[in-house]
């Protein structure tokens, strides 16, 4: 009799438990937006990221800065996201432009204007769908040397 | 006479030892990493000439000119430290190096043809090589070397 006073209180207690546990779980499987802060910069005066690798989650938004560490040379850079296998092409095209990249071009995620030794500039762009998306600096004849790879995991 | 001969012996023994030392003491250099980095500019900006030649992109020759200077003023810097005579080497050679450079800047203005460019960067090429040997084999850069963590984790 008393046990089964007692299972009719668990029934009960866990009847009115069960709705706090649904939404909890709920909660945890929503995926929050996420902010992801990167950094990157150029190698000294060499022609190099530094990193030359990122990473982030799909659908986060990224604030991304790049830093020009230049001391001697007068060389411009910046920093250019494109979609898989758009690096050589958007690159060709930026030649026309002195390293230019247009804002309306479809081929490019993101990018920050060129820069020179010593400055700092900030991007903020969506992570886009699951890859490896190529970066590099537009600056004519930089990209060759000066890339890297930006990883999207799911 | 023996402690004359043993006074020979080691004084011997000192002009050996700084015989062989003096080179090594020669070749340690004030700032060794502004020297390597230096070095290693004049060789980047070489090989940009290069390129830009080879894509017969001319309008950018005279930018590669200017940072070749550049480089050339961060080697300056490099060695402001060291002794006079060894600076004054390494000002003739590297004066030369720039003006070969700036020869190829100047006849960028009218060209058409990168070959005639290409000819003169291989002589530039050679210029810079003779003030590279004015310094320690280990500080020279490897024109074949790409550039340092340059991983080329783009290219396609």
């Amino acid at each position: 009799m008393t046990h089964s006073i007692l299972s009719r209180r668990r029934l009960l207690l866990g009847s009115l438990a069960l709705p706090f546990t649904i939404s909890g779980c709920e909660r945890r499987l929503t995926s929050e937006p996420q902010t992801v802060d990167l950094f990157i910069e150029s190698d000294g005066d060499f022609l190099a990221f530094r990193p030359d690798e990122l990473r982030c989650r799909t659908g986060a938004t990224v604030r991304l800065t790049f830093h020009h560490s230049g001391k001697f040379l007068s060389a411009l850079h910046n920093w250019v996201l494109v979609m898989p296998d758009q690096m050589e092409p958007v690159d060709k095209d930026a030649e026309k432009t002195d390293g230019e990249i247009s804002p309306d071009d479809p081929r490019v995620i993101a990018w920050v204007p060129m820069c020179g030794k010593g400055e700092t500039v900030t991007t903020q762009f969506i992570a886009p769908a699951p890859g490896d998306y190529p970066f590099f600096c537009s600056t004519p004849g930089h990209a060759v040397d000066m890339n890297g790879i930006l990883h999207v995991t799911p | 006479m023996k402690c004359t001969k043993k006074i020979l012996a080691v004084l011997a023994s000192i002009g050996f030892v700084l015989m062989v030392a003096a080179p090594m003491w020669a070749t340690q250099l004030k700032s060794p990493d502004t020297v390597k980095t230096a070095l290693r500019l004049l060789v980047q900006v070489s090989n940009d000439f290069k390129r830009q030649i080879t894509n017969r992109n001319f309008a950018r020759v005279p930018h590669e000119y200017m940072e070749y200077t550049e480089a050339a003023d961060a080697l300056r810097m490099g060695i402001k430290d060291e002794p006079a005579d060894f600076k004054a080497r390494v000002e003739t050679r590297l004066k030369a190096a720039v003006a070969a450079y700036q020869k190829i800047s100047d006849m960028s203005a009218k060209a058409t043809d990168p070959d005639p460019l290409m000819a003169e960067h291989a002589k530039a090429v050679t210029a810079m090589n003779a003030v590279f040997d004015l310094f320690p084999a280990d500080m020279r850069p490897d024109p074949n070397l790409p550039p340092p963590g340059g991983r080329r984790g783009g290219r396609q």
